[in-house]
């Protein structure tokens, strides 16, 4: 019986990478350096329905947007829906719009909420990707990608994660000293190539 | 008045965001062809079915909901009314894994782009294609 921790002893690794890519990506498209390090924690996944929870108010205490992408091992899995990750971006409603602006991205209305969970949904897209780039090049067999899923507030059925799994990496990026951007990480056992 | 004899460039994307940049940065580069839009491969199949003719380049994305670009790009090398038109993939999976898999789908690809990219990469990979 399995009660606590993480199957995947690489993931402090994996949050390295995912910390690394999310600075560059940001360095890259409009030199933004960000206030610190990024504040990385274990957290343990909280569980309902074989799904994990992910609730934006938990994280800001104001409505926020939330968006997932998840990993497959291969495209048999994808096509199960047995993920073995996600990716889970939280931004405050308030800050979306500021934050996609700061990135280049055009943004004609920024009070439609349609647009702004677009937008936190395009930002967790190049996010992930980037990420998964990441661990292909650290050797990692090439993960399976889904599409986001984007909601407000929480997503309301949960987020597909790997059941051997019961600890994700929580990392908080800081922009002007202020909590801009958060992502919650988890990942199952990724083989070497 | 239109110019008729312009072609159009097809921008498939689930990101209204993303199909917004990527037209604002070909327009704002002075490319003058008009633009059809899908956000997902099904939808982009009814398009192109409608519009082929007058399709010159395909923009596509690869993570879209229900069919993926690989899939949909998968299907239209099969189809020899379309597998002619050229595809530059505009993605966020930048590995050389996922731009080998693109390239064995569709050997003629045309391009891959990376997001998020800068506006002249892009410009650059789609201009020969225009017409």
């Amino acid at each position: 019986m399995f009660f606590g921790g993480s199957v995947n002893k690489d993931l402090d690794q994996f949050a390295k990478m995912l910390n690394r890519s999310v600075e560059k990506m940001f360095m890259d498209r409009n030199e933004i350096r960000f206030s610190k390090d990024p504040d990385s924690e274990k957290r343990l996944i909280i569980e309902y329905g074989g799904l994990m929870r992910a609730d934006g108010l938990e994280k800001y205490n104001e409505s926020s947007f939330i968006s997932y992408i998840n990993y497959y091992l291969n495209a048999k899995d994808m096509e199960k829906n047995k993920a073995v990750g996600a990716i889970v971006v939280y931004i405050e409603q308030n800050y979306v719009a500021t934050l996609l602006k700061m990135l280049k991205y055009p943004l004609a209305d920024d009070e439609d909420l349609d647009a702004l969970a677009d937008c936190c949904g395009t930002l967790c897209n190049i996010i992930a990707g980037a990420f998964k780039t990441e661990i292909s090049k650290a050797g990692y067999i090439e993960l399976e990608m889904s599409h986001f899923t984007s909601y407000r507030n929480r997503a309301v059925v949960g987020v597909p994660f790997c059941f051997n799994e019961r600890e994700k990496i929580e990392s908080t990026f800081f922009i002007q000293n202020q909590k801009r951007l958060i992502i919650e990480m988890t990942m199952g056992v990724v083989p070497k190539r | 008045m239109a110019d008729t004899n312009i072609k159009k460039i097809l921008v498939i994307d689930d990101s209204t965001l993303e199909r917004e940049l990527l037209i604002e940065i070909l327009k704002g580069s002075g490319i003058k062809n008009e633009f059809l839009q899908a956000r997902s491969g099904e939808q982009a199949i009814e398009i192109l079915g409608r519009n082929y003719k007058d399709v010159c380049i395909i923009l596509l994305d690869w993570q879209m909901p229900e069919m993926s670009g690989l899939e949909f790009m998968e299907g239209v090398v099969k189809v020899p009314a379309v597998a002619k038109i050229p595809i530059v993939m505009v993605t966020a999976s930048g590995s050389d894994d996922n731009k080998r898999q693109a390239k064995q789908v569709n050997p003629a690809l045309a391009g891959y782009v990376v997001k998020p990219y800068e506006p002249e990469i892009l410009v650059d990979a789609i201009k020969a294609y225009l017409k």
